[in-house]
């Protein structure tokens, strides 16, 4: 056995059980959004029942999606990469999987306390305060066998998709812990909200992002068959994101009570940050330029460079509304929801989809069982999450402008804006479908009922015409 | 790897991060931690209470239960409690928003305006009104009742849905009786008044 395929066999169980049970989170959380929507929707649906209120349904959603979905499939991303970047098998399995299992009860509890009226209204950090230890314990048991692979690590250059993958991880913890600590035991009630907001833009930029171009840095190159148009360009973007997305967060509360400064200081960042992103973007896609024509056919590639293009349009529009100028309307409507699924689905589940299509048919040994399903998942996830973008953007616009007439009854606020929350069910609903079949098809390789063959399921390719799609991808 | 670059890379990863950690959040979360009420002064002409914030006027009950029901229905997702100053949105414009203009003491909130509570209710979105100073803006605790239980029934474009979980069903009255919950959640939603004089303020028209 080669030391590439000693090294996925190792990383098997763990990294399926994170995907699986990832997968599995994300399903209810997308419903769970579905349903908060239509509950904003149509504000008299169930009114006696206390479990199907917004202000339950929708931090209970963004709880599963970020911690159940987005940070296990995140940790089985970083532990296949680490892994297979530093050239060393995995060699606690079990370990992994009972902190795993642990982080799953975690992830549990922090649904079930908010949903049953036991939150605290802090967006991601409303779980009761005897909760956050358990996540903060799994986590570390987990992260605990990674960075060591990546000490074991040979002389060799250090890749950058190790690097961010190396930040990802340590960042993590310490805005998690700092969060928690300052709303639960702090005494200076302000600064507790602006943590959270703080909390919020900290997560994209240093959970969210770090992994998804982990992913691009690695997987584009791969697939194309290139080296990094730039490795310079990819190493000052990753400082440049570094030393930025501790300074965001504030723009979220302009005008907020807090020192005037604070906001100033994390619009400067967010814009700022802007370059950093575009810069890595670019010098991604054009690691890719003249070979285009291989998205068309790699499920893993599509979906990365999808992921990607969201990530330069999440930076945008985390510049853009930090400004004054947009910022006045923008702030507290419904475009807060746009962006901060722009970051949680947008950018980062796309990009991690690309690594789950690419990572699971290696450490299963087997293909993925439909090109078909893929091609359905890539399109209903995409014009879901491209719905939902655009609808909380043009009804945060909406919604905005009517609250600045103020002569105008408060409610015509909500009026107006109520056709674009419409379009948010909607693109739950396609965002929910579309997760249903990529569950589907996980759960198939799961139980060791993937394709066996030698060609990779290409998304515009029956089994058996794998050549031919090769051919005219050019690829070999 | 050699150990010596190991740490390198850690301690470079950990000190760009150190920086804006301890200066946006640490320096300045120990610096409003324990503020001290600040005094009046004759000048300021207030009478009855004697510094800013003043932690008896803003008294909701004996406890925190009231904004932790507020914080459990998930609140805080449609409704703000931040009054922005006109240079960052039109919040002052909105009448009531920003507290008593008859009386000229409407103004932008404050941090000291949060003083009381564990954790300030600045809020995600606003799908609902501002609550900075509801407690002006609704000053019965019926009408607040009903908000609560009929929304619909006062305004019917209102986005908000009813909380009718938080009150028994009753054959006499309005065939709502509040508990508990709902008591103390009008409790707090009561005391919301944001617009306290802040000692050395200049007011319109004084």
């Amino acid at each position: 056995m080669s030391e590439r395929a000693a090294i996925d066999r190792s990383a098997r169980f763990p990294v399926l059980f994170f995907f699986t049970s990832a997968a599995a989170w994300l399903l209810v959380a997308t419903l769970l959004g579905f349903f908060s929507s239509l509950k904003l929707s149509v504000p008299g649906l169930w009114d006696n029942c206390q479990f199907l209120g917004y202000g339950r349904l929708f931090p209970a959603h963004m709880n599963a999606l970020v911690y159940g979905w987005a940070m296990q499939a995140g940790l089985g991303v970083v532990l296949w990469l680490m892994a297979r970047l530093s050239r060393n098998k995995i060699e606690h399995p079990v370990a992994i999987i009972v902190a795993g299992a642990l982080w799953n009860a975690g992830v549990t509890l922090s649904v079930i306390t908010v949903w049953f009226g036991f939150g605290n209204s802090m967006p991601l950090l409303d779980f009761p305060a005897w909760v956050w230890p358990v996540l903060a314990i799994s986590y570390a048991l987990i992260v605990v066998w990674i960075v060591p692979m990546f000490r074991q690590r040979g002389e060799s250059l250090i890749y950058v998709s190790e690097m961010f993958v190396l930040g990802a991880v340590v960042w993590f913890p310490w805005i998690f812990i700092t969060a928690n600590l300052l709303i639960n035991k702090g005494s200076a009630p302000v600064m507790a909200a602006g943590t959270n907001a703080w909390f919020i833009t900290n997560l994209s930029y240093f959970w969210m992002a770090p992994i998804a171009l982990a992913i691009a840095y690695y997987i584009v190159p791969k697939i194309s068959g290139r080296a990094v148009f730039s490795y310079p360009l990819a190493q000052v973007s990753f400082w440049l994101l570094a030393g930025l997305a501790g300074w965001t967060g504030f723009a979220r509360y302009m005008g907020g009570p807090f020192p005037a400064w604070m906001s100033a200081v994390s619009s400067t960042a967010s814009i700022f940050i802007l370059l950093a992103v575009l810069v890595t973007v670019v010098n991604i896609l054009m690691t890719l330029k003249g070979a285009t024509k291989i998205w068309e056919f790699s499920p893993s590639l599509r979906f990365t460079v999808f992921g990607m293009l969201m990530l330069a349009a999440y930076a945008l529009l985390s510049a853009v509304s930090s400004t004054y100028y947009f910022g006045k309307n923008l702030q507290f409507s419904h475009f807060v929801v746009g962006l901060d699924t722009l970051a949680f689905y947008g950018f980062f589940s796309m990009t991690v989809f690309g690594a789950i299509y690419f990572i699971v048919p290696r450490i299963t040994g087997s293909e993925w069982p439909s090109g078909k399903r893929i091609r359905t998942h890539f399109w209903f996830s995409a014009y879901g999450i491209i719905t939902l973008v655009v609808c909380m953007l043009v009804g945060g616009i909406a919604q905005g402008g009517s609250l600045a007439q103020w002569d105008q009854a408060f409610s015509t606020s909500f009026v107006t804006s109520s056709a674009y929350v419409a379009g948010r069910c909607i693109a739950w609903a396609l965002i929910s479908f579309s997760n249903l079949m990529f569950l589907y098809q996980l759960a198939l390789m799961f139980i060791g009922k993937g394709r066996k063959s030698s060609g990779p399921t290409l998304i515009h390719a029956e089994p058996g015409k794998v050549e031919s799609a090769k051919a005219a991808a050019g690829i070999n | 790897m050699s150990s010596n670059k190991f740490w390198k890379l850690l301690s470079a990863l950990g000190a760009v991060f150190a920086l804006p950690w301890l200066f946006l959040i640490v320096i300045p979360f120990l610096k409003m931690s324990n503020a001290q009420p600040v005094p009046y002064s004759e000048e300021d002409g207030v009478e009855g209470i004697a510094a800013y914030p003043d932690k008896t006027l803003q008294r909701h009950g004996a406890s925190d239960y009231g904004r932790q029901i507020y914080a459990a229905e998930g609140c805080a997702y449609c409704h703000t409690q931040v009054v922005r100053p006109t240079y960052a949105g039109p919040d002052m414009w909105r009448p009531g928003w920003g507290g008593r203009e008859e009386d000229g003491l409407a103004r932008e909130t404050q941090p000291g305006d949060y003083a009381t509570e564990k954790v300030a209710m600045l809020g995600y979105q606003r799908i609902g009104q501002d609550l900075s100073n509801v407690g002006h803006r609704i000053t019965s605790r019926e009408l607040m009742h009903q908000h609560l239980v009929d929304p619909k029934g006062l305004d019917p474009n209102s986005g908000m849905p009813a909380y009718k979980h938080l009150y028994k069903k009753s054959s006499i009255g309005s065939g709502y009786v509040p508990t508990g919950k709902a008591e103390a959640l009008v409790d707090y939603l009561m005391s919301l008044k944001k617009d306290q004089k802040i000692p050395g303020a200049i007011v319109s028209g004084s």
